[in-house]
């Protein structure tokens, strides 16, 4: 998003230098040469059809919904364009900013959990607020797991130097639970 | 929290993204605009009059000169304004120097490549650290730093953490003589080594 953001940037300021350099250029052009018609831009041209066309035809209706909608898409691209999120550990200087990603916060968790006994696969996602880790295991309940990896996923969680700890959420997910 | 160890964290886009965002902001209003105007919202006689209106026309060629003269500065105008918007779009992030000393023919300069190497190499000593990426970044003369590291699986975040700023941030300030070198740090997990089955 950010790679189109910045190319889009490019262009824009590349197509509005070039439409004020042929502004400038035709209109001192026509200033100084009035009996020549043009240099670059077929200008006389435009300025009969625009004296022809009416605000209600349906050809501006056509090219007003396209810019409109093009400058929708551009306002969508500028906002969407933010920096990816990170979680925030612990200042351990004023002058020192240190994050991590949420993927690396669900690998962290997900390790942990993977550790312990009768777990045989975990998927964790993760942001700064929640942590929701999905256990499966083939072997054990939900009744006999639970605890204990709540509180394995809390304490993997707990040793990092986080501002504020992220809820912890873990599901269990055991065929042994469905019959 | 610095606000210039927070601003090290990653490129700003926010130039861009308002440029970007204002040009399609005024894009959306003209075209919805035209579209108002066309619907007869402001009136059937309004919409149904030419897009090159003779009553604008008219006034134009009677003060030419001043619309010559207001075209071309406009022109030019947009011709900088693109241009500059085209340059800052494209330039890469700088690599500032540190300023040690700025005395006249006693000058002294840390290059940043030279700063980043150094502070790359003493964060890949720190346990559990598998790969280091250091650059300089932010104002001329007064660089902030931003350190990615890569962290093995089951590595101490908070011993890392700790000898990070006890360590390696706090050494490369000595050996600078610098009260404060504002840092961005990035974490990163590496994924668990994939076993092979045999």
């Amino acid at each position: 998003m950010r790679v189109l953001l910045r190319l889009l940037a490019a262009l824009l300021g590349l197509a509005i230098a070039a439409a004020g350099l042929l502004t400038a250029v035709e209109v001192g052009w026509a200033w100084g040469r009035p009996r020549h018609r043009y240099l670059l831009f077929d200008w006389p041209y435009w300025v009969g059809r625009l004296r022809t066309l009416d605000w209600a035809g349906q050809q501006l209706h056509v090219v007003a919904w396209s810019v409109a909608a093009g400058g929708f898409v551009l306002v969508l691209i500028a906002l969407f364009a933010r920096r990816s999120p990170v979680v925030r550990l612990n200042d351990p200087n004023p002058d020192v900013t240190v994050v991590t990603t949420p993927r690396s916060l669900a690998r962290l968790v997900g390790s942990a959990v993977r550790a312990e006994d009768g777990v045989a696969g975990t998927s964790v996602s993760a942001t700064a607020r929640r942590v929701r880790v999905r256990a499966r295991s083939r072997l054990n309940t939900e009744d006999q797991l639970l605890d204990r990896l709540v509180e394995t996923a809390a304490s993997a969680v707990g040793n990092l130097p986080l501002p504020r700890k992220p809820k912890v959420s873990v599901v269990v997910d055991s065929p042994k639970d469905r019959s | 929290m610095s606000t210039q160890s927070r601003a090290a964290l990653a490129r700003s886009a926010r130039g861009d993204r308002l440029f970007v965002g204002l040009v399609g902001l005024l894009a959306l209003l003209a075209g919805a605009a035209a579209l108002v105007v066309g619907q007869g919202w402001l009136g059937q006689f309004r919409a149904g009059r030419a897009l090159l209106d003779p009553i604008a026309v008219s006034w134009l060629a009677g003060h030419a000169d001043l619309a010559r003269g207001l075209a071309i500065g406009i022109g030019v105008l947009l011709l900088i304004f693109g241009l500059w918007r085209f340059g800052r779009a494209l330039r890469t992030e700088r690599r500032p120097d540190l300023l040690l000393d700025t005395a006249e023919g006693a000058g002294l300069t840390v290059t940043g490549g030279a700063l980043a190497a150094a502070v790359a190499e003493d964060s890949q000593t720190i346990d559990g650290v598998s790969r280091a990426r250091v650059r300089p970044v932010g104002r001329s003369g007064r660089p902030a730093l931003r350190i990615t590291l890569w962290l093995t699986e089951g590595a101490d975040i908070r011993a890392v953490w700790e000898e990070l700023s006890t360590g390696v941030l706090s050494r490369a300030r000595e050996s600078l003589g610098v009260d404060e070198l504002p840092t961005a740090v990035r974490l990163e997990l590496d994924a668990a080594q994939a076993q092979r089955v045999r």
